[in-house]
C-alpha cells in the first residue's frame, strides 16, 4: 500500500527489518487482532477468541496468572542470585550477607526472591481451590487438573529446596525437623532421607543437592508442566463456564 | 440471552429461501449465539494489569520487608522451637499428635492422590462453572468448614491440655496409630452423615469434603505458626519467644 505520508511511525515499521519480525499491521482491526496471536510466540498460547466469560474477574480471580507472574519473577530473580551464591559451607553464609550489605539492589532482588516463592505457595494453591470450587475439572479437565495438583506438589519442592541454601539457624534447622519426619518413616525412611541429605545430617552434601534440585532439575520439571497445563487449557476449550453443561459430550472440544 | 444457550427456532414472520445446498451442518446448528470477544485487547489488558499489579504488590512488599536471615547454621545449638518452613507446618502440627509416618507419609499422600482423584469421582457436567456447585453447595460448604474448624480446635486444645498419651501410652499404636484413625475416620463418616441429609449430589459431597480440607490446611498452619512455642507448647502469639515465627 503506497502512502505519501512520511511520519516517523511509518519510517520505523516499513522497512524490511521491521517487517521480518511483525509480519501483520497494528492489531486495530479484527483480521490484524487475529493473525497477531498466531503470527507472535508469545501470544500464541491465546486464542483468537475467548469466551467473555473468561473475562469476569470474580470468576478466576486472576490466580492462575498471578502465579505464573511469580514464578516468572522468580525465575529472573533467582539467575541473579546465582551469580553471587556459592553452595558451600564456608562461603554460602556470608555470600548472602555480602548480597544484603554490600551488592547493589542485593537486598532488594533477594526480598522479591524470598516473597515470590512465599506468595507463589499461597496462590497457587488458592488457585487449585478456585478450580475445585467452580467444578473447573470436570471433563474434558480432568487431566489438566492432575497436571495442576503435581504441579502444587513440585511448587512445595521448589520453596523447599531453596529454604536451605541461606545456611542460618532457619534453614538449617526446618530442613533438620523436615528430614527427620521423613526418617522417622518404617522401613525405607532412613533411605529416603539418606537419599535426600546425601549423609547422615545436615551438611555440605545436602546442601549441594538441595542447590542443584532448585535451580536446575526442579525449574525444568516446573516449566515442562506449566507448558503441558497451558496448552491443555487450549485444548480443553479455554476457561470453564456454565455455557458447556449443555454441549454435546461426544464432540471434541479444540479452540 | 447471554450465557443461555439457545437453539434457534424457526422464525413464522420470515421467509425462508434455498439460496445453495451443501453438504454437512453449519458449525452453529444446535448451538446457541456466540458470546465470544476477541483476545486482543480485551484479554491481553486483564493479563499486563493484573502482572503489573502482582509486581507493584511485591516491590512494595520487598523495600518494606526484609527476608530473614538468623545467625549461620551450627548444627550444635538447636532452634526452639524449630519450626519447618510455614507451608510444612500443618503436617509438623499433625505430628504432634500421631506416628510420624501417619503424619508425614501416608495422610499427605493420601491427600494428593485424593486430589487427583476428584475428577473421576465427580463424572457430571451438570453444575460446571458454579462457585460451590448450587446454593445447597454454598450451605453445605459452610457447614463443613464451621464444622471442621470448631471439632479441629477442640482436639488441639484437648491433646495439649489434656493429653491423649497421659489417658493411654502403651502400647505405642494405640496413641500413635488406632486413636487418630479412629477418631480422622470417624468424624469424616459423621460429616458425611450430616451433608446427606441434604440430599446432595456427588459433587456437593466433595464440595463439603474439599471445603473441610481447606479449613484443616490452614488452621493447622495457623495453630504451629502462631501459637507454638517453646518446645512447640500451645500459647498466646505474643508469649512467644523471639525467632519462633519463621519469617
Amino acid at each position: 500500500m503506497a502512502t505519501s505520508k512520511r511520519s516517523l511511525g511509518s519510517l520505523i515499521t516499513r522497512n524490511r527489518i521491521w517487517e521480518s519480525i511483525f509480519r501483520q499491521g497494528y492489531p486495530s482491526s479484527d483480521e490484524n487482532r487475529a493473525r497477531i496471536m498466531f503470527n507472535s510466540w508469545f501470544l500464541h498460547l491465546h486464542p483468537v477468541k475467548v469466551k467473555s466469560h473468561t473475562l469476569e474477574i470474580g470468576y478466576t480471580l486472576g490466580l492462575g496468572v498471578i502465579s505464573f507472574v511469580l514464578f516468572s519473577v522468580l525465575v529472573i530473580t533467582g539467575a541473579w542470585l546465582m551469580f553471587f551464591y556459592a553452595p558451600s559451607v564456608e562461603r554460602a553464609y556470608t555470600d548472602i550477607q555480602t548480597l544484603h550489605n554490600t551488592i547493589a539492589f542485593g537486598a532488594l532482588m533477594r526480598n522479591m526472591h524470598r516473597w515470590a516463592a512465599h506468595l507463589m505457595v499461597l496462590f497457587v494453591f488458592l488457585h487449585m481451590c478456585r478450580v475445585f470450587f467452580t467444578g473447573s475439572y470436570k471433563r474434558p479437565r480432568e487431566f489438566n487438573w492432575v497436571v495442576g495438583v503435581i504441579l502444587w506438589v513440585v511448587t512445595l519442592l521448589l520453596s523447599f529446596t531453596g529454604y536451605l541454601l541461606p545456611w542460618d539457624q532457619l534453614s538449617f534447622w526446618a530442613i533438620t525437623v523436615s528430614t527427620n519426619i521423613v526418617g522417622a518413616f518404617p522401613l525405607i525412611g532412613d533411605k529416603i532421607r539418606l537419599l535426600m541429605l546425601g549423609a547422615a545430617d545436615t551438611g555440605p552434601e545436602a546442601l549441594v543437592r538441595f542447590y542443584a534440585l532448585h535451580i536446575a532439575v526442579l525449574p525444568l520439571v516446573m516449566g515442562a508442566l506449566i507448558g503441558v497445563h497451558f496448552w491443555r487449557i487450549r485444548k480443553d476449550g479455554g476457561i470453564s463456564s456454565p455455557t458447556e453443561k449443555n454441549e454435546n459430550e461426544s464432540r471434541e472440544v479444540t479452540q | 440471552m447471554r450465557g443461555e444457550n439457545q437453539v434457534f427456532p424457526k422464525d413464522p414472520a420470515k421467509t425462508y429461501g434455498l439460496m445453495e445446498l451443501v453438504k454437512g451442518t453449519s458449525p452453529m446448528v444446535d448451538k446457541g449465539p456466540e458470546d465470544t470477544v476477541m483476545a486482543w485487547p480485551n484479554l491481553l489488558i486483564l493479563e499486563i494489569v493484573v502482572t503489573l499489579g502482582t509486581v507493584v504488590v511485591l516491590l512494595i512488599m520487598s523495600l518494606l520487608f526484609n527476608a530473614p536471615l538468623r545467625e549461620p547454621a551450627n548444627p550444635g545449638v538447636t532452634e526452639n522451637p524449630a519450626k519447618a518452613a510455614w507451608y510444612f507446618l500443618n503436617l509438623q502440627e499433625l505430628l504432634l499428635h500421631m506416628s510420624a509416618a501417619l503424619a508425614g507419609l501416608i495422610i499427605p499422600v493420601l491427600v494428593i492422590v485424593g486430589l487427583m482423584a476428584i475428577p473421576y469421582v465427580d463424572r457430571s457436567k451438570s453444575d460446571v462453572g458454579v462457585w460451590f456447585a448450587s446454593k445447597k453447595g454454598k450451605r453445605i460448604a459452610a457447614f463443613s468448614g464451621i464444622y471442621t474448624g470448631i471439632i479441629l480446635i477442640a482436639l488441639i486444645l484437648f491433646d495439649e491440655f489434656i493429653r491423649v498419651r497421659s489417658i493411654i501410652n502403651q502400647p505405642e499404636a494405640v496413641p500413635g496409630w488406632i486413636i487418630p484413625i479412629v477418631v480422622i475416620g470417624g468424624l469424616c463418616f459423621l460429616l458425611y452423615v450430616i451433608i446427606r441429609k441434604w440430599q446432595p449430589t456427588r459433587r456437593e459431597v466433595l464440595v463439603g469434603f474439599f471445603s473441610a480440607f481447606f479449613v484443616c490446611y490452614f488452621v493447622l498452619i495457623l495453630t504451629s505458626l502462631f501459637f507454638r512455642g517453646y518446645g512447640m507448647h500451645l500459647t498466646l502469639p505474643w508469649h512467644l519467644p523471639p525467632g519462633a515465627i519463621p519469617f
